[in-house]
């Protein structure tokens, strides 16, 4: 057997290329963003930036609450990172840590969820938040998933890796009551783990459509993909405007991605491999 | 002011035994040793105290307190991990002053009293730094500083030696001996170190499978030890023992028998002799043994010596003066007067 060696500019060409078709979306996005809808579709389509995006986001906003849209899109993923992160770091904490009756059942109760197809949540879902009387409200999109199966999983395995008993033992020993060491020792020490969590959670709730769709009815109500969605239709879509939207609702992501990604990078893979 | 005693204190996980009955007084201002191998009971015992564990069984009193139910942080006991356990986020000040921060104590008042304790383990400079600056020498002296702040009736160490290399682990010895006597505090030590143990401790408490084996002064264990598992523990290289000779025995094993076993009555099954208690003459003379390896360590030499019909090597210690041992080389042995210890079938002893 021999082994091929890639030159390295011919690694350097696969890798560009492949950088390209991923990065072609975004930009015919950006620059359609500023091209009316006639132009969007002559031939040759518009490659680089045109003069329009002030008339689509006229459009935009006519045709929708778009800026309250964005408020509540903003609204739902930062109530959402927050209450994920609070619960499931007491979750993780509590199963890495403490032992009780029927922990391995309830951990393996918990983990099973993630068995479950999201699909067939769908109608129950919606049953259960019309029962509560939470149909058209924003908590309706937070509570359900703030203690869940994945984050539970992740605090678990990275309280497991990284704190060690002792050091609950010796805050006990202190004085320190337990929701006291939960707060001041253990929160701060999970600080690698919450930014991973947080991040994963702020952008699933960013880009979620099926949920505001099952809970969320008048369009006063609705996050930015329903919002964006809601303004296609069969016969006469703005596709101008759509895609203004669609560059705005990216920049709060592009820019948190720009911000952490390290961070995100790191945190996936700590407790993994310590 | 701290005093600590154990009566009938019994640990069991499920079906499992782990402490089967410890009685123990620890005198106030005592430096009492837990020692033992691994396995034995020492720490459980230790955490029990410290309230990290609960107490399945007996009663725990300290300072006329009954204390099994006590939270850890109301029995007036401080700990010190092995892992040192410090708060990876917290400054030294910081860590140190946890306590008093947790029983509501004003700020200047904490900033006063951890500065007293830096004080008496030299360590003012640190307290600024956080954990992950510090040498392991280090985070010791600041775990016991956490310790010192919180002024406990009892100072509870869990091995905190065994992280620290060779020479540091020496120094911190001394330290803590002269913190012992500075202080005049109770104190708990758990080793598996036997010269932790003779070195730094008033009394050794001495475990074995979940029971105190022999409770007493150092020397006195080291000298008098109740059972051949104590004579074995303590003392490096172990002692040597010899099984009773039958009647078909080899002449050279029944020779040694003899001169050991002139003070053995008849119950006696084994006996035991330290290896600084055998002398070596030259071949011809004594009991006839061969070298089969020789240590030699510079202030002196150990000699592990084979006796024709004696199962395991004996050790033999000798000043260096005396090492002119090589492998291989033919000797007699000899055994100073009176420093025989003789052990029953069911392993006590006897004489």
């Amino acid at each position: 057997m021999h082994t091929h060696r890639l030159a390295p500019w011919a690694a350097y060409t696969v890798v560009g290329v492949g950088a390209l078709i991923m990065l072609a979306p975004f930009w015919f996005m950006f620059v359609f963003a500023t091209h009316s809808r006639t132009d969007i579709f002559s031939l040759p389509p518009p490659l680089v930036f045109g003069h329009d995006f002030a008339a689509n986001l006229g459009i935009l906003t006519s045709h929708l609450p778009f800026w309250r849209n964005l408020g509540i899109s903003l609204y739902v993923a930062l109530a959402s990172t927050a209450f994920t992160l609070l619960f499931c770091s007491m979750g993780g904490y509590a199963f890495a840590m403490f032992e009780f009756r029927f922990k391995d059942a309830l951990f393996a109760l918990v983990m099973g969820t993630m068995l479950v197809p999201s699909f067939m949540n769908m109608i129950p879902t919606f049953m259960i938040m019309d029962a509560l009387g939470w149909i058209d409200q924003p908590r309706a999109l937070f509570i359900p998933g703030a203690a869940n199966a994945f984050g539970i999983f992740l605090m678990r395995q990275f309280v497991g890796s990284s704190i060690p008993p002792e050091l609950v033992e010796a805050a006990r020993m202190d004085g320190c009551g337990e929701l006291g060491i939960y707060w001041r020792i253990v929160l701060p020490l999970l600080r690698p783990a919450l930014g991973t969590l947080g991040l994963i959670t702020f952008i699933a709730s960013w880009n979620n459509f099926i949920g505001p769709l099952i809970v969320m009815r008048s369009p006063e109500m609705y996050t930015l993909p329903l919002a964006l969605r809601a303004l296609q239709s069969p016969v006469d879509t703005e596709w101008g405007a759509l895609m203004t939207g669609s560059a705005i609702a990216t920049i709060p992501l592009l820019l948190l991605f720009l911000a952490s990604s390290r961070q995100l990078i790191s945190g996936l893979t700590t407790g993994a491999v310590k | 002011m701290g005093q600590v005693s154990l009566r009938g204190i019994r640990k069991s996980y499920g079906t499992v035994d782990v402490i089967k009955g410890v009685d123990l007084e620890v005198q106030d201002g005592e430096f009492m040793v837990f020692v033992g191998p691994s396995g034995c009971g020492k720490s459980t015992t230790l955490r029990m105290i410290a309230g990290l564990e609960s107490i399945t069984a007996g009663e725990l009193w300290i300072d006329g307190d009954r204390a099994n139910q006590m939270r850890p942080s109301d029995r007036g006991t401080a700990m010190v991990f092995q892992s040192y356990a410090l708060y990876p986020h917290m400054t030294v000040a910081e860590n140190m002053g946890f306590a008093l921060r947790m029983a509501g104590v004003a700020k200047p008042e904490r900033a006063r009293q951890v500065g007293r304790a830096a004080e008496i383990l030299r360590i003012t400079e640190l307290l600024a730094r956080f954990p992950r600056e510090l040498s392991g020498g280090q985070r010791q002296r600041v775990a016991i500083g956490r310790a010192i702040v919180r002024k406990p009736r009892v100072f509870l160490f869990d091995e905190p030696l065994s992280n620290l290399d060779a020479s540091l682990r020496v120094d911190m010895r001394i330290e803590l001996t002269r913190l012992h006597a500075e202080l005049g505090a109770t104190m708990i030590y758990v080793t598996h170190d036997q010269v932790e143990a003779m070195t730094m401790g008033d009394r050794i408490a001495l475990f074995h499978q979940g029971r105190i084996a022999q409770l007493g002064a150092p020397l006195e264990l080291y000298n008098r030890p109740a059972t051949e598992f104590v004579a074995s523990f303590l003392g490096a290289p172990r002692i040597n023992l010899i099984d009773r000779p039958g009647a078909a025995a080899p002449a050279a094993h029944q020779a040694l028998w003899q001169r050991l076993a002139s003070a053995a009555g008849g119950s006696v099954q084994r006996l035991g002799v330290r290896p600084e208690h055998l002398q070596v003459l030259p071949s011809g003379e004594g009991v006839p043994a061969t070298i089969v390896l020789a240590e030699h360590l510079g202030d002196c030499s150990i000699l592990h010596v084979r006796v024709d019909g004696i199962g395991s090597l004996l050790n033999v210690k000798v000043a260096s003066t005396g090492a002119r041992g090589s492998s291989g080389e033919a000797i007699g042995l000899a055994v100073e007067g009176g420093a025989v210890l003789a052990f029953d079938a069911q392993q006590g002893r006897v004489a």
